[in-house]
């Protein structure tokens, strides 16, 4: 049984990476195009799956940091966000955070700033309570 | 000096997402057991009900001479520990801070939220339980903390004596320098 359910994992794991291989395609396209903005929605959109995969969430969290550090205009990112991703963004943020890279860092301490403003401390606690979404 | 200035916004930023982070995370209440009635038991420490707690938080800022920190919260939240490493510019400030930090955590009574051994891994550490919470304003924990890490000053809660962890730390070395060249000297002066 639980042999089973692995082989089924790993199906189901190489299709969520070929489908995050076309997002970052996506990503990067718009990012040559100055969107930013539109680059993070798509980077934080595909990534609601709940997969156990390391693979997928790496590769999920390339594509997430790719469009992190593109990012120049915090305030104006987050006015343009809709509120579903901010629990999503603040999950990155922190495993941003927990990378130790200094200019990711920066970049993940400005947007956590500003996002705890708009979001509040609610959104603090869902991602610290949320276990069966991790990223 | 806009390297200084960059330096000190990143190092604002940090503290902003610490202290916001640390007032999401306190949010604590007694919890009886869920096993054994009529019991409490520490979950973080123990860890008999992982649906318990909360995701550890890991904050790594790159600058020299500052903080690692990692947050552990237990979920209805009895405790929050708080370890950190205090990262220093040379091995000789090493010892001085790893000896200064321990003799802080011996005396942790008079501190109350510090741990009395640091986590594994980190040089001191918070402990905050919900009594802390209930007894004293959950602001002035994390303004507290805050300072400490600022390493400006911290007042102990019984005695009131100001310290700067960084200028303690810079006297000691000296004195140590200064200690070592005169021992020298008269060492050496017997050769001459």
């Amino acid at each position: 049984m639980a042999g089973h359910e692995d082989f089924i994992e790993a199906d189901n794991a190489e299709a969520i990476i070929t489908r995050i291989e076309h997002k970052s395609r996506k990503i990067e396209s718009l990012l040559k195009q100055f969107k930013p903005v539109e680059a993070l929605k798509t980077a934080l959109e595909g990534s609601a799956t709940i997969t156990k995969d390391d693979r997928c969430k790496s590769a999920n969290w390339i594509a997430v940091h790719r469009a992190i550090m593109a990012i120049k205009d915090v305030d104006g990112m987050l006015l343009s966000l809709d509120s579903e991703y901010h629990d999503i963004l603040m999950k990155y943020l922190y495993k941003g955070l927990s990378t130790g890279d200094r200019p990711t860092c920066e970049q993940c301490l400005r947007i956590h700033e500003k996002l705890t403003q708009r979001a509040g401390l609610g959104c603090i606690l869902r991602c610290l309570a949320d276990t069966q979404n991790t990223v | 000096m806009s390297a200084a200035a960059e330096k000190a916004n990143t190092m604002r930023l940090y503290l902003t997402c610490i202290r916001n982070t640390l007032e999401a995370a306190m949010c604590l209440q007694n919890f009886p057991c869920q096993e054994v009635e009529r019991h409490n038991k520490p979950e973080v420490e123990l860890k008999t009900s992982p649906e318990l707690l909360l995701k550890p938080v890991r904050r790594f800022p790159t600058f020299t001479g500052l903080t690692a920190d990692n947050c552990f919260t237990d979920e209805p939240d009895i405790r929050v520990i708080n370890p950190l490493t205090v990262k220093q510019a040379d091995e000789l400030e090493n010892i001085l801070a790893k000896k200064f930090l321990r003799f802080l955590s011996m005396r942790a009574e008079a501190f109350q939220v510090l741990r009395r051994k640091p986590v594994q891994g980190y040089d001191i550490s918070f402990l905050i339980t919900n009594f802390h919470c209930e007894e004293m304003q959950k602001q002035r924990l994390i303004d507290f903390i805050v300072q400490f890490m600022e390493a400006r000053y911290f007042s102990l809660i019984l005695i009131f004596v100001f310290m700067d962890i960084d200028k303690e730390i810079g006297e000691l070395k000296l004195s140590v320098n200064t200690r070592g060249r005169l021992v020298a000297t008269e060492f050496l002066k017997q050769f001459i």
